[in-house]
């Protein structure tokens, strides 16, 4: 490999960095910016769902998410996978999936039978991105 | 005739929204079907999910789960284009979705067995069958025959007419 190309590697490790660093600090706060949209303004679902709180997500990213949980205070407290469990039984595996903060304190994995946006059976993890973060987004 | 009601029954400020539709001579019975679901979401289920009401009874389905919303939906061909499970004399009916704390009220008229489901919820074997008085009543249409168009699960779920018009109504198994 020649130096230049390690050179643009290198660089583009640099940027690619900055743009996470950035992109995680305008998504500490709701509303997350474009492309994400607030679930219960395209969905029939509650505004705020206990254990979940308030949640943005980018319709492309659908179903897996990241779904973006937010606190009363808008405050992102955790960040949510939804996974189909019969697309894992044939094989669909969901990888490289975004963050919405690279902080995370505990994670939760549990089953959830469906609802508005994600209907088939599907399992829920939940990264929680402070110790508060679960207590809040409870009720 | 059928008469159905989708109304909010609490608004942003916690006040009770009031029926807006008068209700026809005093006598009619309004009978509480809730859709619950379990805390994360893991089971959802209507409660009663066998009921037995006499004909012109009114049914009120509230949807009592805080993290979800559901509908109840009759299977017919005019909602979805599913097999028809409601007396053919029967209208059929779909509440859209509710939201928490929101309801939906249908009459029923047509002595028979109405099976209905949560449009969500289906592939959870989120159902329930409702028996309009007896065989014995004259128009009586019985249960549907159609084993195709809904799922092992679903058949599985629904109590038999039977046990529906035996017990007055059926809560599931594990008593939630
Ligand atoms: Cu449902």
């Amino acid at each position: 490999m020649t130096k230049i190309s390690m050179t643009a590697i290198g660089l583009l490790f640099v940027s690619t960095t900055l743009a996470n660093a950035h992109d995680e600090k305008a998504l500490m706060n709701a509303p997350a910016g474009e492309p994400y949209v607030k679930v219960s303004d395209v969905l029939p679902l509650p505004e705020f769902i206990p254990g979940l709180g308030t949640l943005f997500v980018d319709p492309a990213t659908l179903p897996a998410g990241p779904f973006l949980a937010y606190d009363r205070d808008g405050r992102l407290s955790a960040t949510v996978y939804m996974t189909p469990l019969d697309d894992l039984q044939n094989g669909v595996s969901f990888d490289g999936l975004n963050l919405g903060s690279h902080t995370v304190s505990s994670t939760d994995v549990y089953f959830n039978a469906g609802h508005p946006g994600v209907e088939k059976p599907h399992a829920h993890v939940v990264l929680f991105h402070d110790e508060g973060a679960k207590e809040r987004l409870a009720e | 005739m059928n008469c159905t009601r989708r109304h909010a029954l609490w608004l942003a400020g916690g006040t009770i929204a009031v029926c807006a539709v008068t209700r026809s001579s005093g006598a009619q019975t309004v009978t509480d079907v809730k859709m619950r679901g379990s805390a994360r979401g893991e089971k959802v289920w209507f409660d009663p999910l066998g009921l037995s009401v006499t004909p012109g009874s009114t049914v009120r389905f509230t949807n009592r789960d805080p993290g979800n919303s559901h509908t109840v939906t009759a299977y017919h061909p005019k909602y979805f284009d599913r097999k028809r499970r409601i007396p053919a004399g029967a209208e059929p009916w779909d509440s859209d979705f509710l939201l928490p704390d929101e309801y939906f009220e249908v009459t029923l008229t047509v002595p028979g067995v109405y099976d209905y489901y949560c449009l969500p919820h289906e592939m959870a074997a989120m159902v329930g069958r409702i028996v309009v008085g007896t065989p014995a009543d004259a128009g009586w249409e019985g249960l549907s025959e159609d084993q195709t168009d809904v799922s092992d699960q679903v058949l599985a779920a629904l109590p038999s007419v039977e046990d529906i018009i035996a017990n007055d109504a059926i809560t599931r198994k594990d008593g939630s």
